[in-house]
This record gives C-alpha cells, sequence and structure tokens, in this order.
C-alpha cells in the first residue's frame, strides 16, 4: 500500500509538472500573437491593405518546332494584353468606356470579357483586351498614373511561320476549356491535396489540334512564379523571390519544309491530299491536305466570322484529307491484288489473262479501261497497263475474304498510328461487315469491283502510303510518324520479298515506254516507281470525265516510291475530282521527286526538256454552286 | 498480492452526472461552436461552404462523445491488445485498399463515406501503450520498458509514414512522451531517450523525408529565402494575424482570407482566419478557451485513482495539447509548418470525431474515479 501510493503521488506530481509545462507553452503562443498583433499590428495591417505582396505567373515559353534539317517553322512571338483591376477603378463603366475608346473596340465586348473573370478575387487583374497596337500600348502607359486599374501584359504567341502550308500537321493552340480545366484541377487534388494547384490556368492557351495538341505537354513548359511588393499604385518595388520557368522543349519534325511547300504549292488550287514518306522508317517528309487555312488566325484568337466561313466553305478546309478522308482506291489496289495473288499462288509472272475491252463474270459484263482491250497480258503488263480484265479474273479467284485478308496485312482497313489526332481507318470490306452493317449478304459481283480498287472498299492516303512502304521496303509495315525518335513499331507483311520484286518491277514498268504514268510523268536520269488509279464518282459514263461538272469528275490516285534501287520517298497523290491518275496526280508527284532528289527539271543543271509540261486537271478557281455530296465511287465499272 | 494497477479488485462504477467536468465539456463544445462559424467564414471564397460538413461532423462528435463516455473505460483497457491489433489491422488494409488524398493514402471509403484509420490508430495506441505502461511494476521505467513502449508506438507510426503521412507519425511520439514521463523516468534515461529521439531525427531527416519537407525547415529558419513556398505561408499567415490588431477586422470581413490570400485557411490555418477577424482579443479569447479545456482535463489526471487511468489521460491530453500548441505557434510563425490541424476548430472529419471521442473518454474516466469503497 505504502508502495503504491507512493506511486500514486509520483504520478499526480508528475502530471502536475505537465499541467504547468502546458500552461507556460499557452502563454509563450500568447506572447507570440502579442507580438505579431500588437507590436507588429500596423505594419501586416499595411501590407494587408495595399495588397503588397502579390504572386505572379511566370509563362514558359512554348517549345519552338523544327524541321529535320533544323529549319525554324514555328516560333513565338510578342503580343499585348490589356488588363483591368476591378479593385483599384472607382467607377468601372468609365474605366471601360475609356478603353473601348482607346482600343476602338465596343463596350459590350469588353464588358463580356471582364465578366469571363467573375470566379477571381476582385484584385486579380482580367483581360479585357487582346493583341493591342503598339501605340494603344503607349497610350495606356502614358495615363498609367490616372488610371492605375489598366495594366499592360506581354504575351507570346504562336507564329506558323509558314501558315496554310504546314497547317493541319502542325495544328494550333487555343484556350483551355472549362472541361479541361476541371480535369486538371481533380487529377492535381489527387496527387497534392485540395489546394494544389492544376496544371492548368483560365487563359491557358493549349494545343488543341495537329502537332501541337499531341505534343501539348513537351511543348508548354512548366510556368515558374515570382513574389513581388507592389506599391499602392501597383508599381513594382521590390522582386521577393522567383522559380524561373521550365521552357518547352523544341520538336524536330521529321519534314522535310522544301518539299512540303513544293507540296502543297501544287496542290494550291486542287482540292485533295499529298503524303510522302520515307519507306525506310515511316519518317513523314511532307503531308499537305488541301485547301488549307491560316492557323495564325487562331493563334491570335479567330473571329467568329472567319470561323464561320472556314466551317461553311464547300471543300472543309479544316479537315485533313491525308487522314480524315477516305475514299477508294481505284486501280492503285491492283499493287495489292498482285501481292496477294502471287503469295496464294494463283498466278506467276508467266501467267497470262486475255484482255478484248471486257469481260462477263456472273453474268456480268465487266469493262476494261481500254475499248479495245490489251490483248494477252501477263502480270508486268496488266500493272504497268492498268488492265482490268486482269485482276476481275483474278479477284474472282481469290475471293473477298482473301483480298480482305491481305489488304489488311498491307494496313488497310486500320488507323496507320501517326501521332495526329483525327485518323479514320478507312474500310476493308468482307461478308461478315455486310451482314453487320448493311443487313444483307456480300454479293460476289462486288468482290470484282473490289478487285480494280471500287466498291466498298476505301482508304485514306497515309493509309496507302503506307502500304506502298511495305512494298518498297521488302515487307516491313512502318508506323508513319512526325516527330523524329517516335516510337518505332513495326510489323511484317508476311509476304515473301521475291513476291514484292515482281510487284516493285511491275510499278517500276508504269514508268516506261507504255506504262500509264511514262508520258507526262517519267523523268530522265531518275528511276521511281509508281500506280496510278482513277475512281469513279459517277458510275456508268463514257467520254471525258473532264467533260463533266467538276464534282462529278473522277478522282485521280498516284502512288509512287523512288528510286527504284534503295527506295527513299514513297509519294502518294489523290487529287480529288482531278480526272485520270496519269493526268491529274501522277504529274504532281513527278515534280516532288524533282524537288526532292534534285532531278529532273530541279536538276542543278537542268536543261528545260522541251516536252509539253503535262496540264495537270486542277479545280477551278471558284468551285461550282454547292451540289448535294455525291458518294466518293460508286459499285460497278459498268452497266449497261 | 496487490499489484499497482489498482486499489480494489471491483471495477471502478458511475456514480451520477453531477461529478462530471462541465469545464471542460463546455469548453470543447464552445471551440466547436466558434469552428463551425470560423470555417464558414473561411469558406466565403472557396468553390462550396465547408459549414454544413463541419456541424455535421460535430453533431455525430458529440454523439461519440456521449457513447464513449457510457463505456466503462475499464471494458476499454481490458479489451485493449485486440484494439490495438485492429487498429493496425486497419492501418495495414487502407495502404493496401485506401484512397489517396491529399497526397497520401489514407482514407479508407464505404459505400461513399470516408474515414482515416490514422486517427483511429491515435486512440488506440494510447489505450494499449497505457495498459502496457500502468502494469509495469516499478517505480521508474527501465530500458526494456522504454524499448516495449517505443515498439507499441512504432508500429502505428510506421505504418502511417507509409502513406505517407509524416504529419500523423509524429503526432505519436509528443503522446508516447507524455505517457512516458509521467509513468516514471530517471532524468539519465530522459536525457537519453532525448538523444535517441535527436538520432532517430537525423535519420528521418537524411532518409524519410523529402526535399519539400527539408526544405520547409530552412524555410522556418530563414522565410525570405523561400518567399513562394512555406515561406509565403508563413508570411501570408503573419499578415492575416497580425492585420488583425487589437480588434480584428470583423466576422467575415478579414480581407485576406476573403481575398483568397491565405491557403488552407479551412483547416491548417484556420486559427488564422480567426485572428485576423477578431484580433488579438479573440485570439486570446481562444487560447483561454483551450487553457481551460486542457488544465482541466489534465486535473482529471490528477484526480484519477488509477495508474492506467491516469496514464491514459496524460496520453491522449499530451495529443491534444500537442496539435493545438503547435498549430497556433505555427500560424503565428514561432515553428515551422507542418500539416497539424487545430483540434475543434479545423475543419475535417475524422480528427474531429477524434477530439470529441477523447473528451467522451476523459470524462468518462473522471466519472468513474470513486470506487465502492
Amino acid at each position: 500500500m505504502q508502495v503504491q501510493r507512493q506511486y500514486r503521488e509520483d504520478l499526480t506530481g508528475r502530471v502536475r509538472v505537465l499541467t504547468v509545462l502546458v500552461a507556460v507553452a499557452l502563454v509563450i503562443v500568447g506572447g507570440g500573437f502579442w507580438f505579431v498583433q500588437l507590436v507588429q499590428g500596423s505594419h501586416y495591417r499595411e501590407l494587408a491593405e495595399n495588397n503588397r505582396l502579390r504572386r505572379m505567373a511566370v509563362r514558359a515559353p512554348r517549345g519552338l518546332i523544327y524541321d529535320h534539317e533544323g529549319r525554324l517553322m514555328v516560333e513565338n512571338a510578342p503580343s499585348y494584353d490589356l488588363l483591368l483591376d476591378r479593385s483599384r477603378t472607382r467607377d468601372l463603366e468609365a474605366s471601360l468606356e475609356f478603353a473601348s475608346r482607346v482600343l476602338g473596340r465596343p463596350v459590350e465586348e469588353l464588358r463580356k470579357n471582364l465578366e469571363a473573370g467573375q470566379g477571381q478575387p476582385a484584385s486579380h487583374p482580367v483581360p479585357i483586351g487582346r493583341s493591342l497596337t503598339l501605340p494603344q500600348v503607349a497610350r495606356f502607359s502614358a495615363v498609367a498614373l490616372e488610371r492605375p486599374e489598366f495594366e499592360i501584359d506581354v504575351r507570346h504567341l504562336r507564329l506558323y511561320r509558314h501558315g496554310p502550308q504546314v497547317a493541319h500537321l502542325i495544328g494550333y493552340l487555343g484556350e483551355v476549356s472549362e472541361a479541361d480545366l476541371e480535369r486538371a484541377q481533380a487529377e492535381a487534388a489527387a496527387a497534392e491535396g485540395d489546394d494544389a494547384e492544376s496544371r492548368y490556368r483560365m487563359g491557358d492557351l493549349i494545343g488543341k489540334k495537329g502537332i501541337e495538341l499531341t505534343y501539348d505537354d513537351l511543348l508548354r513548359g512548366e510556368r515558374g512564379e515570382r513574389a513581388v511588393v507592389v506599391d499602392s499604385r501597383g508599381n513594382l518595388i521590390q522582386e521577393y523571390g522567383r522559380i524561373d520557368s521550365d521552357p518547352g522543349e523544341p520538336l524536330r519534325l521529321t519534314l522535310d519544309l522544301p518539299l512540303q511547300q513544293a507540296a502543297e504549292r501544287v496542290m494550291r488550287d486542287k482540292v485533295g491530299a499529298v503524303v510522302a514518306l520515307d519507306p525506310r522508317d515511316g519518317a513523314v517528309r511532307a503531308m499537305v491536305s488541301s485547301p488549307s487555312y491560316d492557323p495564325n488566325l487562331f493563334a491570335r484568337g479567330i473571329r467568329a466570322a472567319e470561323w464561320k466561313e472556314l466551317l461553311e466553305h464547300e471543300n472543309d478546309p479544316l479537315q485533313n484529307r491525308a487522314i480524315q478522308n477516305q475514299h477508294s482506291p481505284g486501280s492503285v489496289f491492283k499493287i495489292v491484288m498482285a501481292a496477294a495473288g502471287l503469295s496464294e499462288g494463283l498466278i506467276t509472272p508467266s501467267t497470262t489473262v486475255h484482255c478484248s475491252g471486257g469481260t462477263v463474270i456472273y453474268g456480268r459484263l465487266f469493262k476494261c479501261w481500254k475499248a479495245g482491250g490489251h490483248g494477252t497480258v501477263s502480270l508486268n503488263r496488266a500493272i504497268a497497263q492498268s488492265c482490268n480484265v486482269y485482276f476481275y479474273h483474278l479477284g474472282r479467284e481469290l475471293g473477298i475474304e482473301r483480298i480482305a485478308k491481305w489488304s489488311r496485312a498491307f494496313g488497310l482497313g486500320e488507323k496507320s498510328g501517326i501521332e495526329l489526332d483525327g485518323e479514320i481507318p478507312g474500310l476493308v470490306p468482307d461478308p461478315e461487315w455486310s451482314l453487320r452493317t448493311r443487313k444483307h449478304q456480300w454479293f460476289p459481283g462486288e468482290t470484282i469491283s473490289v478487285s480494280i480498287g471500287q466498291g466498298a472498299i476505301s482508304v485514306t492516303p497515309i493509309q496507302i502510303a503506307r502500304a506502298v512502304a511495305a512494298i518498297a521496303n521488302g515487307g516491313t509495315l512502318v508506323t508513319p510518324h512526325l516527330v523524329e525518335g517516335a516510337t518505332a513499331a513495326t510489323e511484317r507483311v508476311p509476304v515473301d520479298d521475291r513476291v514484292l520484286e515482281l510487284v516493285r518491277q511491275g510499278m517500276a514498268s508504269v514508268m516506261q515506254p507504255g506504262g500509264t504514268a511514262y508520258y507526262r510523268s517519267h523523268i530522265p536520269g531518275f528511276d521511281y516507281a509508281g500506280k496510278t488509279g482513277t475512281v469513279q464518282v459517277v458510275g456508268g459514263r463514257t467520254g471525258d470525265s473532264n467533260d463533266l461538272p467538276w464534282k462529278l469528275r473522277n478522282h485521280a490516285w498516284f502512288v509512287s516510291f523512288g528510286p527504284v534501287e534503295e527506295p527513299r520517298l514513297v509519294v502518294v497523290v489523290l487529287n480529288e475530282h482531278g480526272g485520270s491518275g496519269s493526268s491529274g496526280a501522277a504529274p504532281i508527284a513527278k515534280e516532288l521527286y524533282e524537288e526532292f532528289f534534285e532531278v529532273g527539271d530541279r536538276a542543278p543543271d537542268a536543261v528545260p526538256s522541251g516536252r509539253p509540261a503535262g496540264r495537270v486537271a486542277s479545280a477551278p478557281a471558284r468551285p461550282a454552286p454547292p451540289q448535294p455530296a455525291e458518294p466518293a465511287a460508286t459499285a460497278s465499272a459498268g452497266t449497261d | 498480492m496487490t499489484t499497482a494497477i489498482s486499489i480494489s479488485e471491483e471495477r471502478p462504477a458511475f456514480r451520477n452526472l453531477s461529478g462530471m467536468d462541465w469545464a471542460l465539456v463546455l469548453s470543447a463544445l464552445v471551440l466547436a461552436a466558434i469552428g463551425v462559424a470560423t470555417v464558414h467564414s473561411a469558406s466565403a471564397e472557396m468553390p462550396i461552404d465547408y459549414l454544413p460538413r463541419q456541424a455535421l461532423w460535430v453533431g455525430l462528435g458529440i454523439l461519440f462523445m456521449a457513447v464513449a463516455g457510457a463505456i466503462n473505460y475499464r471494458t476499454l483497457v481490458d479489451l485493449a491488445l485486440p484494439v490495438y491489433l485492429m487498429g493496425l489491422g486497419l492501418l495495414v488494409l487502407v495502404l493496401i485498399a485506401g484512397e489517396v488524398g491529399g497526397g497520401a493514402r489514407s482514407w479508407l471509403e464505404f459505400g461513399g463515406v470516408g474515414a482515416q484509420p490514422g486517427e483511429l490508430a491515435k486512440l488506440t495506441t494510447a489505450l494499449f501503450l497505457a495498459r502496457y505502461l500502468a502494469g509495469v511494476n516499478k517505480r521508474y521505467l527501465g530500458v526494456k520498458e522504454l524499448a516495449v513502449a517505443g515498439l507499441i508506438v512504432a508500429a502505428p507510426m510506421v505504418l502511417l509514414a507509409l502513406q505517407p503521412d509524416l504529419g500523423s507519425a509524429a503526432m505519436f511520439v509528443p503522446m508516447v512522451a507524455g505517457m512516458v514521463i509521467v509513468a516514471g523516468l530517471r532524468w539519465r534515461f530522459l536525457a537519453i531517450a532525448a538523444l535517441v529521439v535527436v538520432a532517430a531525427g537525423a535519420g528521418v531527416w537524411s532518409f524519410g523525408m523529402q526535399d519539400y519537407q527539408r526544405q520547409r525547415v530552412f524555410t522556418f529558419l530563414n522565410p525570405e529565402s523561400d518567399p513562394l513556398g512555406a515561406g509565403y505561408q508563413v508570411q501570408q499567415s503573419k499578415i492575416a494575424v497580425g492585420s488583425g490588431e487589437l480588434a480584428g477586422k470583423g466576422y467575415m470581413q478579414g480581407t485576406q482570407s476573403q481575398l483568397r490570400f491565405l491557403p488552407a485557411r479551412h483547416t491548417d490555418f484556420i486559427f488564422a482566419v480567426l485572428a485576423e477577424e477578431w484580433g488579438f482579443l479573440g485570439s486570446i479569447a481562444v487560447l483561454g478557451l483551450y487553457a481551460v479545456f486542457l488544465i482541466n482535463a489534465l486535473r482529471i489526471g490528477m484526480r484519477a485513482r488509477e495508474r492506467v487511468a491516469v496514464l491514459l489521460v496524460v496520453g491522449l491530453v499530451s495529443l491534444v495539447a500537442f496539435h493545438v500548441l503547435y498549430n497556433t505557434a505555427m500560424v503565428v510563425g514561432l515553428v515551422p509548418i507542418t500539416g497539424i490541424p487545430l483540434p475543434f476548430l479545423s475543419y475535417g472529419g475524422s480528427f474531429t470525431l477524434l477530439n470529441f471521442a477523447i473528451v467522451g473518454i476523459l470524462v468518462g474516466v473522471d466519472v468513474r474515479r470513486y470506487v465502492n469503497a
């Protein structure tokens, strides 16, 4: 008992000590408050009242974009904004009136911009006008003393040096949307707590399309911050501390700027797309979609009227026709057919077929494009002269299932994997697709149409470029890419290179005398290979498509690679409503090979060849009045 | 054989409410009410108003308090080991299946309702530690007893640190220190313990802390060096507190809070909002309320008849006292900034429930201090 009471007294004594300690600590803390609130109180009140301590963002310069040889394509140029600090004006209306007069913009517009910043505290300046001219900037600076509510902020805007020439690839920036802001805020809160700052702020510009979108995180860098002390007028007294911004990473594209510009120049008055890539690894050297638009309109803030004009334009300039637009490939598809036929053992290089201008299959007449027929043809001539009948028979033997299988083996019917938004996969039809989507069976007659690339099959220019690259490089499906060092995922096409060699020879013959592209498009001293394609828009007509209204003319395709020995470039041209492949598309590719390899008319010592230049079919300057949209190609190559 | 645990074999019985320490309960309730009102003010420029939620937590807390007081603390002590293990189990569970919030995986969610087992672990550990220390039949704790006490506390601390929630883990230190010192510590052991803490601190500094946490300490020592991070927070806090001067700016008129200069103002910096709006007079009044609460709580410890009761009270009060002292000192710039909330004032669900449960346990211990003679 004695011991226990002793223990208990010890215990009680120590608790008493603890109590004293706590009381003393509270007094010390109380002393701290006395010091901060009473002794230094007025000092802090002053700091508080004048909002003297501010945190300001230091913007990170966005990464620049270069072509593969280091030519600058996209940079940042200064732009001046007008900001209004609501807590500093006694008469908001008068301030808005003044700004409206100087800027020459309506008061309602400025007020609307001001309201957009409603959620921010009153002392946070809100941008009410963008892209001021230097004289306007000077005006506001001159009245800064009388009107402390105005601030000028310098931003850097994207400058796309080559405007419409690279529009679809590069894309453009736009203001971050509510949805983007909410999502980024949620991500930050999950990682660091409710207080965390998200990586986006209202008013930030982020990539919305193209490379600017895909590589936005890399390009934008990280904003920095600085704490500043300002006086009662908002002038900077002292910079308190600074975290520098982390500039965005520069991007080196695989693009070849001179080639891109040449392609855009040629396509400018046409509607369609050009894709040029390196078959060895899929590096895209040029990608053009026409008509195009100027992304600098977006950089400085596109106006409603301009946006409307783009949306309502008949030929949809915002669409990237290289990846977002699909058409039947026409005769270009014959190269895939040839590879399929050889691999399946249905044909050999010496198998012959007799073409008399048409053939009857399943009780129907399927015509060849040459009225009297090609006579007896083997594979090489069938490709070189694009004989339909040869391929009708081959198609019948292969059947749609095998045609579909080989199409997919060459990458058709699936996205190419290029790092741009909006790519569509095209369509490789088969009976299962027909039942699922069209709710009826696949008709054997349709297989015959598909054999020459008409009918339900449809491809995008980039897909067919990828397939041609596989033919050129010996059977590897590369992933087209725009940035050096992007993923190099490849797939093997299960095909023997000897088969591909035969196809390549066939395509080389297209550029020789007798081939469909020789006359207008061969380059003396430079051997390249290709295949023309002509896709009917309206079936069953005879006569020159050029006599039809533009919208009803055939589409012109041309796919190619060069040089024949060790190919380094694949060029695919789609000239919508451009007429025949040999007149409407092949000559475009010729110009590009000349530009890239400095041969032919572009050779350093070129002498004008005296050959007829060859009129390349193009769209009229002002397209015909809007007509109901036509399907890209119709099912049959010949009715009657 | 008599043991040092209790003077009689009978379990302490509940007498009547008249012996209850009303000052304790009332001070807690007044503080909680002030908390709800201040949270409302702090929420003013925020997307949502935290008042209804905090009011809900306070309401639930009062319920918890009543339940905790109604349970005979001896029952809890008898169940101390399974309860402690359950606490550890929940901490393990949250590491595996918990939700992340505020940078740490610290939440368990059941059908839309969430709780932080870390807070419960503080209670269960205090219980088990009190029982262990009470069973030591020596005047002063020896090395072995200290080691065991250390282990009992280390287990939940490590589990919390893995979340990672170093702040909550560190809260176990004042709790165990208070209990161990009151249980009986020779001076030389105190010195050794201090050395061990320093060594552990050095170890934690080098290996356990992240850069931003180390930076906070540097910033505390020299606020000018990092005016944008923790330096900014403490500067803004002082501006808010200091600009309240004598009588404050008035309820919901705190410019620093209303203009959103002060971060975390509904949680860690709630006292700064109060100090700005109610001035020095308000700060001292609230500090006085805390003094009433803490001193009354400790006096319960002095009145208690059983060793285990004393130690339990001391452990829990040390926990609350440390929160109060550190948070208020931090708000006024006396100590580095860490995420230690203020009991009864800061917004927070599990934390509010824990504090009310502690009040309940304290009252429960107190009204059962009479033993049937």
